[in-house]
């Protein structure tokens, strides 16, 4: 097995030579763009779900998106080949934060998996996911093959293991289900063999199982219940989707109008601002507003596949891959929760829920996926 | 160079494949938004407008509050409010003119108000009347089919039997102020009814519960179809508060009527218990269970007296001649003097190059301890003050309760202020004259307290030297009180000078409180407002410019366990207007019937 500690451009002697890079007019467009009218388009509508609250969280979250932007022109203008140098020091600097926050976590909504830094408070898992992600990339990017060995997927599936295990046991289910679209998306495109993939999935079914006897707090399968059956729960989840979809629904073709959405601003839409903040956009700008929204994040992931595809070698594709993943899963997950298709889970929505780690975190993403871009061209 | 080959096509097929996966599932759901908001749009359009599932709080009723006995002081009481639902009116004019008539008010003043309401989304209730009686409500009730947008809404008011005679002590309630919200780490929400001042505010966690909350579906027209799920409200915890509403009462009493402003405090001094807390005037609490009018306010806050101002706790006085219970006990225990040392008295006497008079012209003659308490010889206390100086005077008043607060659990107690030295250059920027420390003998100086702190330094006093907590809350888990260094000797002898004023013949309250059987002891005090020079028949003067009046009680001597202080504001003389109080209130505590009731 390759080391995982040499450095990738010790690997890989083309990584020596300087890559060309080319601002702005090499900047993808489409991903920048459809980031930044999401965020707007998130600012608006955390004013509206907030305006029947005691805070208005607008201001807030403006203050996430303007810092998540800064973050997001820091890291662009490091090569990624230095972030996937540094990272296993990311990753135990992950780790060791999430081993912190089983001792010394604020808890908020059930789980204590926030860390206290002065007057700030984050999330670490959100954090350790990227680092995870560097580190898989760098690992499977070593590799260098057409199809992994089941040692090599194993490694792989160890590395990811380690941070989610730590995330299920704050108990923070929704967070540790992150790292599962993040390893999953990069095998598939690592390669695997098709008898296994199959293998695989058996095994998920029964790891399904045991999780759901074993790993789950009684709210947890409570909510797939209620999921199955909304009417054992009427105070709870249940009356969390049927409000959810009546929201949706009666926003019709063209909504309501901005802040006129009945189910939102008469409190009747649970967590609004955040894991069901597309419920509020849906009542108020109705379904042609959904196909806007939907339309971007569309287009979101196909500029980011493009970047991968177009990516100046395995670690890029790699990396762009497992970042792109976990972005997939929370769109497609929150959009299907918010109409009532899966089980309510706390798992926001990229650039319109209301959150700082959270925020960050995708313009940090939305960044290193840039990153890649700029340093696509290669010399020869 | 050697160029090593990297495998990327594979991955670049598997991800294009994966990513037109991802764009086929978000098709889907584009598909599913479709489906739920144009095919079911109508449906879902019709449950949010009319057909709605409402979540309803299921109000905790707020704890009751007893006396020390079991009697009630606070219920709750319903209350309904007539609400409009203006989305749900098809005949918003025809509704407002059946509502005047049920009302008895005029239509425009109804029109006027839910024009008002321009401001607040259709689909909010806005309040149109307040306070309906039953049939006004089984009216409104009736005539729902014609006119939808009504609703009447249950509300629990916070009902003070006792109205003004038990207003201070137990507060009020009032919707949460922002500052309050944000200190109740989410406890209360915008719209909370929470406790102002007294024991609703100190208690209101303990008497507040927890609100429930049940879901219904209500049909277009919002009538309750079913009952979808329900969580219980917790209710609030009942007190029960050391006050015995028979001494509150008449001692409330007392202090009702013009002209009538002051405070009374009585207490238990053998474990801090508080029998009765009145401040006069006082204000109606009932008033503020509802929107409180802008002429009730108005009235409260520009009432020269103050009536929301508790005076027991948040009015500082000087203690007049009452003082000299600080000075007998600081003067003996330190052993200035004893038993028998006597001072003589011809009326006045001069110190530091000044005269002072005695309260009596011709003079008391020679006096000890005892004798100076009872006649309340203001020569033989400058004297002694001479002698002790300020700072031993400041350190008995704070020993005894002085200048600090005595920790009682309502909010807002003054400390008052015991004067020294250091107080008189740092904070009034000029230095201590001698001559000051002579007035403070006999109470005139700037020393200042509440007529709490009076009693708590009177059962002290009476209890030996201890310093109980005063408390309003029955069975309270209080600390050991703490030991306050007395000579044992001086507090009988002051006890014995006490005893004196009341129940012998030339004591300065012998006329006026003595209670047969009672065995009770205590110490005038009369607070001048004007200068001595031009002393008149008190009800000759105006009302602001009388003397204030103290006594300060306890009783029975032997084995004390009750003290009341009685304070009245331009009372007139402590013999004359504030003993007989304390006189009643003791009868009343002791059941003794007096024979010849004081002129009242």
């Amino acid at each position: 097995m390759q080391s995982t500690s040499r450095s990738i451009s010790s690997i890989l002697p083309i990584a020596e030579e300087k890559p060309h890079f080319r601002l702005l007019s090499s900047v993808d467009l489409g991903l920048t763009l459809s980031a930044l009218l999401l965020s707007a388009i998130g600012l608006l509508t955390v004013h509206s779900a907030s305006a029947e609250m005691p805070v208005d969280y607008l201001p807030r979250q403006a203050l996430w998106v303007g810092l998540g932007f800064v973050l997001l022109l820091i890291v662009v203008s490091i090569d990624y080949h230095v972030l996937l140098d540094l990272s296993l020091v990311l990753y135990v600097l992950g780790l060791a934060s999430l081993v912190l926050v089983l001792f010394a976590g604020v808890e908020r909504g059930g789980a204590a998996n926030w860390l206290q830094i002065g007057p700030f408070q984050f999330q670490p898992s959100e954090f350790a996911k990227l680092a995870t992600c560097l580190l898989v990339a760098r690992y499977l990017a070593g590799l260098n093959r057409r199809v992994l060995d089941l040692p090599q997927i194993f490694m792989a599936v160890a590395i990811v293991a380690l941070p989610m295990v730590l995330v299920a046991i704050e108990p923070d289910m929704g967070g540790a289900a992150m790292f599962a679209p993040l390893i999953a998306g990069m095998l598939l495109v690592a390669g695997i063999r098709p008898r296994l993939l199959l293998t695989a999935a058996i095994l998920v079914v029964v790891l399904g199982a045991g999780v759901w006897t074993f790993g789950m707090k009684g709210y947890q399968r409570q909510r797939v219940l209620t999921f199955l059956q909304p009417e054992t729960d009427p105070l709870g989840a249940g009356y969390q989707v049927r409000q959810s979809k009546i929201a949706v629904g009666s926003g019709k073709l063209v909504g309501k109008g901005y802040l006129q959405g009945t189910q939102s601003q008469l409190h009747y839409l649970p967590a609004r601002h955040t894991d069901f903040i597309l419920a509020v956009l849906a009542e108020e700008w109705g379904f042609l507003g959904v196909l806007g929204v939907l339309g971007l994040y569309a287009l979101y992931i196909t500029s980011a596949a493009r970047i991968a595809i177009r990516a100046r070698d395995r670690a890029g594709i790699l990396l762009v891959t497992g970042l792109l993943s976990v972005q997939c899963f929370h769109i497609l997950y929150n959009s299907a929760m918010v109409v009532g298709y899966v089980p309510i889970t706390g798992i926001p929505i990229p650039f319109l829920s209301y959150g700082g780690s959270f925020t960050m975190v995708n313009f940090l993403s939305t960044g290193i996926m840039l990153g890649v871009d700029l340093r696509r061209y290669v010399n020869r | 160079m050697q160029v090593v080959r990297e495998h990327r096509d594979d991955l670049v097929f598997r991800l294009k494949l994966l990513s037109r996966l991802v764009t086929g599932l978000l098709v889907l759901i584009a598909v599913g938004f479709w489906f739920v908001q144009l095919v079911q749009g109508d449906h879902y359009r019709e449950l949010a407008e009319n057909n709605r599932l409402r979540k309803l709080p299921i109000l905790a009723p707020r704890g009751l509050i007893y006396d020390r006995k079991g009697r009630l002081l606070v219920e709750n009481i319903p209350s309904y409010n007539l609400m409009v639902d203006r989305s749900r009116s098809q005949n918003l004019p025809g509704a407002l003119a059946f509502a005047a008539g049920v009302l008895g008010r005029p239509l425009p003043e109804l029109q006027a108000l839910v024009e008002g309401y321009a401001a607040i989304p259709d689909f909010k209730p806005v309040l149109l009347a307040e306070n309906l009686s039953l049939s006004q409500v089984s009216r409104i009730g009736v005539a729902g089919l014609e006119f939808p947008e009504f609703e009447v809404e249950v509300q629990h008011l916070r009902l003070y039997r006792h109205r003004e005679q038990t207003a201070h002590l137990l507060g009020y309630l009032g919707e949460a102020t922002e500052k309050e919200i944000a200190a109740s780490d989410g406890l209360y929400e915008p719209g909370d009814l929470v406790g102002k001042k007294g024991i609703e505010q100190t208690y209101d966690r303990i008497l507040r519960g927890k609100d429930g909350e049940r879901a219904v579906v209500v049909d277009s027209r919002g009538r309750l179809l079913d009952d979808y799920g329900r969580r219980e409200a917790v209710p609030g915890r009942n007190l029960k508060l050391t006050i015995d509403l028979d001494l509150q009462q008449e001692a409330a009493r007392w202090l009702t009527g013009p002209e009538k402003v002051g405070s009374i405090v009585a207490m238990d001094p053998r474990n801090g218990e508080v029998l009765a807390l009145v401040s006069s005037p006082s204000f109606n609490p009932n008033l503020f269970a509802r929107r409180l009018q802008k002429k009730d306010w108005e009235a409260l806050i520009e009432d020269p007296n103050h009536p929301l101002q508790n005076r027991a706790i948040q009015n500082t006085y000087s203690p007049g001649s009452t003082f000299k219970i600080v000075m007998a006990t600081a003067g003996l225990t330190e052993g200035l003097v004893n038993e028998h040392t006597s001072t003589s008295c011809g009326g006045g006497a001069s110190f530091y190059g000044r005269y002072f008079r005695c309260w009596r012209k011709g003079g008391h003659g020679t006096l000890n301890a005892r004798g100076a308490l009872k006649n309340s010889c203001d020569v033989y206390f400058y004297s002694l003050g001479q002698r002790m100086g300020i700072e031993r005077i400041a350190q008995f008043s704070r020993l005894l309760g002085l200048g600090s607060l005595t920790g009682i659990d309502i909010e807002g107690e003054k400390r008052g202020l015991v004067p020294d030295p250091e107080w008189a250059l740092k904070v009034r920027g000029m230095k201590w004259y001698p001559g000051e420390t002579i007035s403070v003998s006999i109470g005139q100086g700037p020393v200042l307290m509440t007529p709490l702190q009076m009693a708590e330094m009177t059962a002290i006093v009476a209890n030996g030297g201890y310093k109980v907590i005063p408390h309003l809350i029955k069975d309270a888990e209080m600390p050991e009180p703490e030991r306050v260094a007395l000579d044992e000797n001086a507090i009988r002898i002051v006890h014995e000078g006490l005893w004196a004023v009341v129940n012998e013949p030339g004591g300065t309250a012998y006329n006026s409180a003595r209670v047969p059987g009672a065995e009770m002891a205590g110490k005038t005090g009369t607070v001048q407002v004007i200068g001595q020079s031009s002393r008149l028949d008190a009800k000759a003067l105006p009302f602001k410019f009388r003397d204030h009046a103290w006594f300060t009680s306890f009783a029975p001597a032997q084995n004390p366990e009750i003290v009341i202080s009685v304070f009245a504001e331009h009372g007139g003389s402590g013999s004359r207007s504030a003993a007989p109080i304390a006189q009643a209130l003791h009868a009343k505590y002791f059941k003794v019937d007096l024979q010849h009731p004081a002129d009242r």
